[in-house]
């Protein structure tokens, strides 16, 4: 809690022993909390107040705040160490501590506690504490459910600053910032119904901040080339490329004005309202909005100085001060009131960090530490009057002063120290406030212009904390508009003081503002260390209650003169004010970019939005061309091609890609183009054969006629000639084609053939035998190398084949349009279970060979052409022949468990995967050598049970496409659930004349039609 | 060159074929463009040494196994896409026409959609 703050200064003095880095004299894990056990401690506390509010209900709260308090106590321990680096370079003692976290990327849990760091960290902890003994009495008793996560959220906060201040790591930095965007962001959204567009509001526009600083650090890490704080802030860069050091100034200007509800950015701050009290009080008094402030003084050392920094600074943060006060002039809302003070007070905070000097820098200091002590109690005060009173609406309030005179009391104190009276410490972080703008700028104009301003912005905090104190505890009567009955039924009819507990979270840090004015001096060296810090130099603060008869002083008096007049002057002030000054809010600008910015989107993803396949495939290979394109036109003209050119026949091979693809392209035949690119297939199996690709070419061969058995099972249900295509589109899509047949040509051309074999591919020539024990090195890549790469091919193959069968199962295929099936009934064509005898007769006698070469195939795939995917396919060209020569669809014996085979491929290879697990890593092959009954050995190794699975899984999908896209599945498959007389296959005996099945295709109706 | 023509003729093709009308002439284009890019892959392995990898003889004009590794793999998957755009041509409506014609209903009579496009071959 804060009060352990004036007690640490006593033993701080005593224990000067000037060392040059304090950590090295102070070794931090024997009395002292390290900085990581205290980041993790709050972490840890959300857990156990999360179970707390279980049991105990909003009595967690307490937890919560001794927890808090606990560590606040811990981080002023460590204060003598920070207070005290009298003979560092900068007379600054920092505390550094590094965990390894993403150490490939250099990115480390550095954490640093510096003076700066410090006063934040103490802050966050203890207005931390006093908010949640606030939130034990301010939540409802009843209903315990909800508290949960709000304690939970709002530790999380608590966490999240803490990281932040601490972190000494650029990007563990954006990650705490970003942590305290999503914790607002849930904090408002879970406060009722009406909260959901406030906290998207609130996400859009602090998240547009977190996203300028991800580039700052982005472009940081990237130049100065280290991501930590306080190394890359000490960097040379600054100072040597003042364009650099002017974008990240306008870079973190940005993320930290989002944060702190800088104009143009404050409007989420009123909008974040609809959360409960205590949120608004951490938020505004020590959480988020003092993370941009934070953030502002941390990048000090290294922009401070720079004209872009300063002028984005001091002209937005005056701005805003002048714009929050006189907005806060009319509001009738105590918390909006208190939200508009809020902007205000911050921009004065800004406005000085603008200006840049070690003493603005520890004034800043002060006056953060100030602000975080009044707007806490003032907040927790409209908090109070709330639950008490009913209402925040002044308005409504009268004569609570003397129902609720502690209440009253304690908003005295915090508001005399906002409106800056003497002896509050608002009133000496006011007065330097003052001393800086008039000392700033160099010229007594500047100085006095700003200053001018400083003392309307003053003077109308006067003002609206008179409107506060009037409002709530007496009678306002500032408005003329008098409330209305059912206005009025909102105030409580007996209002009775809070309960001490209750009253005592606000009371204390008014308290604490009206001792440590008079007791500033308590304050000097963390207010000068924490200067130092941000300044970059060393600097000792002292700051004095009353410097004498100075100009400052009687600015002062002049700004309480110009506020009591101003008070007095309420009622007219009201009416000026009952207009509004703009006809839009910036609630209104933001969700007008909000909803443009969608209907943005949907306009331009409007433009790819067809059903037609035709606008998605054309752009890749559009974009491929260009790329490729440039990447020919922009590449040195490469080196000489190896070797001595080609052989004749290469030539022979083109022209019989071009004899078969030339006319594929120009049929309107479906079979003619499907035969046409079958036989293409065929050529580019011959083309991998001469280039040396043995298994390629085997593996192409069948699955090249396996695609075609697949297609031609599909084009029975389709027409027989190609959807005409308008001319004009023939020509564009011409162009296109041949345009990226030039490109390909031509990038194969330059790109390719140009180098001796690869590195990789002469290891693996070199060292194959060796690793594997296997003799065909793409098979020995396939299963014992790249057998993950493989293991993914085989999942693919698997899903594909549950894809095909979840369609089929969900939509009905097309009829068959085997047409006038009626005229051939009487000729030889018709009887189909004679015309496929001799298909039969070559199967029966096939089919074991077959299966025997299949099996060949595997076996020696390691060492010999073959393998899984080969002898899968040549396996399956069996079940094709077997089906090819069924007398009827319904009847080809390959009804096979083809489900279950794709999941027993993956299955098995699984398993080997696992096996592998055992020795090493999950697919490393085991290997042993099996004696043979014949002499000699055959060198095992599990790679080969992995190849089972592969071939399992392409077998299984071969069958599964002859079965489903064949028909077959309808054997066995919703006999019930078709409509029209359906045979029985069992019923048809192979001898039996075929008309019978030619029966079934003229009963079956056409499914699927429309 | 003849092996970079060959591969710029697959591409055209493919592309063509996969600009039409319909699902087949998708599919068939989406297997000449398979055919490109896998003889695309092996190409750049180098076409000078042709010799199958295996271990055992000489291997001083073998070519480079990686590719082929890669292609196979990539055959074998290719397959099975083709297989599911294959399935999905058939269970539309009609036939496996895939953009819409307002003038022309689709039908599934045989008969009357040679009649309509028979002209036209």
């Amino acid at each position: 809690m804060p009060g352990s703050l004036v007690g640490e200064w006593d033993e701080q003095h005593a224990s000067h022993k000037g060392c040059e880095l304090a950590n090295l004299d102070h070794p931090d894990n024997e009395e002292n909390m390290t900085l990581t056990a205290i980041l993790f401690s709050t972490l840890a506390l959300v857990a156990i107040t999360m179970v707390a509010t279980r049991v105990m209900g909003r009595n967690a709260g307490w937890i919560a705040a001794a927890g808090l308090g606990a560590l606040a106590f811990g981080v002023g321990n460590r204060l003598p160490e920070i207070l005290d680096g009298a003979g560092s370079t900068l007379g600054l003692g920092i505390v550094k501590e590094t965990q390894p976290w993403i150490p490939s990327l250099d990115v480390a849990l550095g954490l640093r506690l510096d003076g700066l760091s410090a006063l934040f960290l103490i802050i966050v902890l203890g207005i931390g504490a006093l908010v949640m003994a606030y939130s034990a009495r301010y939540m409802s008793s009843r209903n315990v459910h909800p508290h949960t996560g709000y304690f939970a959220w709002m530790l999380l906060f608590a966490f999240a600053m803490t990281g932040l201040v601490l972190a000494d790591d650029l990007i563990l930095l954006f990650v705490f910032w970003e942590l305290t965007t999503l914790c607002s962001f849930f904090l408002i959204n879970r406060s009722g119904d009406r909260a959901g567009a406030p906290a998207v509001r609130t996400l859009l526009v602090t998240a547009l901040g977190g996203l300028s600083l991800l580039f700052a650090v982005v472009l940081i890490v990237l130049r100065t080339g280290t991501t930590v704080v306080s190394e890359a802030l000490a960097s040379a860069v600054w100072a040597e490329d003042p364009g650099f050091s002017a974008g990240i100034a306008v870079l973190v200007a940005l993320a930290a004005m989002t944060k702190s509800a800088q104009f143009p950015f404050h409007m989420w701050l009123p909008d974040a309202m609809v959360a409960p009290t205590p949120v608004s009080a951490y938020l505004h008094a020590a959480a988020m909005v003092k993370a941009g402030i934070y953030l502002l003084m941390l990048f000090s050392p290294a922009l401070g100085g720079t004209l872009v920094w300063q002028t984005i600074l001091i002209s937005t943060g005056l701005i805003t001060a002048v714009m929050g006060a006189v907005f806060a002039m009319r509001r009738f809302d105590l918390k909006e009131i208190m939200a508009y003070s809020t902007i205000s007070q911050l921009g004065l905070i800004v406005a000085l960090i603008g200006i840049g000097t070690p003493a603005a820098l520890a004034t800043a200091a002060l006056y953060t530490l100030a602000h975080a002590l009044f707007k806490a109690s003032l907040f927790m005060v409209v908090g109070i009057v709330d639950r008490q009173a009913g209402t925040r609406d002044i308005r409504l309030l009268r004569g609570l002063w003397r129902s609720m005179p502690v209440t009253f009391a304690t908003t005295l104190l915090a508001g005399l120290s906002m409106a800056g009276v003497f002896p509050m410490l608002g009133f000496v972080s006011k007065e330097y406030l003052l001393g800086q703008m008039l000392g700033a700028g160099g010229s007594p104009l500047v100085g006095g212009v700003l200053t001018g301003i400083v003392v309307f912005a003053s003077a109308t905090t006067f003002a609206y904390t008179g409107r506060i104190l009037w409002g709530a505890f007496f009678d306002y009567r500032g408005t003329n508009r008098e409330p209305k009955d059912s206005d009025l039924h909102r105030l409580n009819k007996n209002i009775q003081e809070a309960r001490p507990l209750f009253v005592a979270s606000a009371l204390l840090p008014a308290l604490m503002g009206l001792a440590l004015g008079p007791a500033i001096a308590v304050l000097h060296p963390l207010m000068g260390a924490a200067g130092s810090a941000a300044a970059g130099e060393s600097y000792s603060a002292s700051f004095a209650i009353f410097g004498g008869f100075t100009r400052e002083l009687a600015l002062s008096l002049t700004i309480i003169g110009l506020g009591l007049f101003a008070i007095s002057q309420r009622r007219r002030l009201d009416t000026f004010f009952e207009g509004r000054i703009l006809s839009f809010s910036a609630i209104d600008v933001v969700e007008g970019i909000r909803t443009r910015a969608i209907a943005l989107g949907a306009r331009v993803g409007n433009t790819t939005r067809s059903d037609a396949p035709a606008r998605h495939l054309a752009a890749p290979w559009i974009i491929m061309g260009l790329v490729a394109i440039a990447a020919v036109v922009t590449t040195p003209a490469a080196v000489s091609r190896v070797g001595t050119g080609e052989p004749w026949t290469d030539a022979l091979w083109l022209l019989l890609i071009a004899a078969t693809v030339i006319p594929a392209v120009i049929t309107r035949s479906r079979i003619i183009a499907l035969i046409l690119v079958g036989a293409a297939g065929f050529v580019v199996a011959l083309w991998f054969f001469v280039l040396g690709a043995i298994d390629v070419g085997l593996t192409q061969l069948l699955v090249e006629l396996l695609t075609v058995v697949a297609l031609v099972l599909i084009l029975r249900r389709l027409p027989s000639v190609f959807h005409p295509v308008a001319r004009a589109r023939q020509i564009a899509s011409a162009a296109v084609a041949i345009g990226v047949g030039v490109v390909a040509t031509a990038v194969t051309f330059a790109f390719t053939g140009r180098r001796d074999m690869s590195p990789v591919g002469q290891y693996f020539l070199d060292e194959a035998y060796e690793d594997t024990g296997g003799t065909n090195v793409v098979n020995t890549i396939l299963v014992d190398y790249r057998a993950l790469d493989t293991f993914g091919e085989l999942t693919v193959i698997a899903v594909a084949g549950i894809v095909l069968i979840g369609i089929l199962r969900s939509r009905p295929m097309l009829a068959e349009r085997t047409s006038n099936f009626a005229a051939w009934a009487n000729t030889a064509l018709a009887r189909t279970a004679d015309n496929t005898l001799p298909i039969r007769m070559v199967a029966r006698w096939a089919a074991p060979v077959i299966i025997l070469l299949s099996f060949h195939l595997f076996w020696r795939g390691h060492y010999e052409a073959g393998g899984g995917f080969i002898a899968a396919l040549v396996g399956a060209t069996g079940f094709a022949l077997a089906y090819l020569g069924a007398p009827a669809d319904r009847g080809a014996p390959v009804a096979w468990p083809y489900r279950g085979l794709l999941s027993a491929g993956v299955i098995v290879a699984v398993l080997s995967g696992v096996w592998g697990y055992a020795v090493g890593s999950f697919l490393k092959p085991v290997r042993f050598d099996i004696p043979l009954p014949w002499g000699g050995d055959y060198g095992f190794t599990s790679a080969m049970v992995f190849d089972l699975g592969v071939y399992l899984a392409v077998l299984a999908i071969i069958i599964a496409v002859i079965n489903e896209l064949g028909g077959v599945r309808q054997r066995v498959g919703q006999p019930s659930s078709q409509a029209g007389p359906v045979l029985v296959a069992q019923s048809v005996p192979p001898t039996e004349p075929a008309l019978q099945s030619v029966a079934q295709f003229v009963e079956t109706p056409p499914k699927g039609g429309s | 060159m003849s092996l970079a023509l060959s591969i710029g003729l697959l591409a055209a093709a493919g592309v063509f074929l996969v600009l039409q009308r319909g699902m087949i002439r998708i599919i068939l284009g989406f297997v000449l463009l398979t055919h490109a890019v896998n003889l695309l892959i092996i190409a750049a392995g180098g076409v000078a040494r042709r010799d199958a990898p295996f271990i055992g003889g000489d291997t001083s004009m073998a070519a480079d196994p990686l590719p082929q590794a890669f292609v196979l793999t990539a055959i074998v998957i290719a397959f099975a896409i083709t297989v599911v755009l294959a399935t999905l041509a058939v269970v539309g409506r009609g036939d496996d026409d895939t953009e819409a014609e307002p003038s022309h209903e689709a039908s599934d009579d045989g008969e009357n959609v040679k009649d309509k496009t028979g002209g036209l071959t």
